[in-house]
């Protein structure tokens, strides 16, 4: 159901809506391979995946449009924490 | 941003807006109903009559990241820039008519005074409420200072 929501929003902002996949990990309780931060047991990760063109527009200047993404979908999760990733299609 | 939208394009970007908020709703279980309007330049959205605390959030921080996504929906329908205010459960009205008592009752003392009146730093969109009530008032306003300590300073009457 958040999926669902996060992947509403984003179809909605995008040139390529039939792009955009997002999976979701949770309770990894294991460092984060990338980053090398800790994941809390409740945090909840959405790894969303859009067409190159549109990487731009789904993070925004500054960071704009993903901390208006991750704001929405803490508010939607208020019990757990909320991390989005954001990868162009071609980094799979 | 640059060119006055027409009153049907402004209907236009509400429509779209409320499409977008509406699905958004309902997958994520949210009742709510939305209205829509025209107020000068800028289409109104609104989430009224449901459940809406979590919508809202700290400062409205909520209310902020609904609306910054709602124009960006807007514009990858339209191709142009939108300017669309959203408010849900009453939070903007509510700030509205806080900044325009204070804008009130600081015109109301540098009349009496006859002294300048100097608020607090406030952004753009807020000095935009307060300068409207004083000048309702009949007193003078100016901006000072920069962004983002950027003040209004009130002045008395001539």
């Amino acid at each position: 159901m958040l999926e669902d929501a996060l992947e509403h929003l984003i179809r909605g902002i995008v040139d390529h809506p039939d792009d955009v996949v997002v999976r979701v990990r949770q309770n990894r309780t294991n460092r984060d391979s990338r980053g090398g931060g800790k994941f809390n047991r409740d945090m909840k990760l959405f790894e969303v995946t859009v067409n190159p063109e549109d990487l731009g527009r789904v993070i925004g200047r500054n960071g704009r449009t993903a901390t208006a993404l991750r704001t929405v979908m803490a508010a939607l999760n208020a019990a757990r924490s909320v991390r989005i990733d954001f990868l162009d299609a071609n980094e799979q | 941003m640059t060119e006055k939208s027409t009153k049907e394009e402004l209907v236009r970007e509400g429509d779209i807006a409320a499409d977008y908020l509406d699905e958004f709703l309902t997958i994520a279980g949210i009742e709510g109903d939305i209205v829509m309007d025209v107020e000068g330049d800028r289409a109104i959205v609104a989430i009224v009559d449901g459940e809406l605390e979590q919508l809202v959030g700290k400062r409205g921080e909520v209310v902020a990241a609904l609306q910054e996504l709602s124009r960006l929906a807007v514009t990858s329908e339209t191709g142009s820039r939108s300017r669309l205010t959203l408010d849900i459960g009453g939070y903007r009205e509510k700030k509205r008519i806080e900044l325009a008592e204070i804008g009130t009752k600081a015109a109301n003392k540098a009349n009496q005074t006859g002294e300048p009146v100097k608020l607090r730093a406030m952004n753009a969109y807020e000095r935009k409420i307060v300068h409207d009530a004083i000048a309702l008032v009949g007193a003078g306003s100016e901006s000072e200072g920069e962004e983002p300590n950027r003040f209004i300073v009130v002045t008395p009457q001539v």
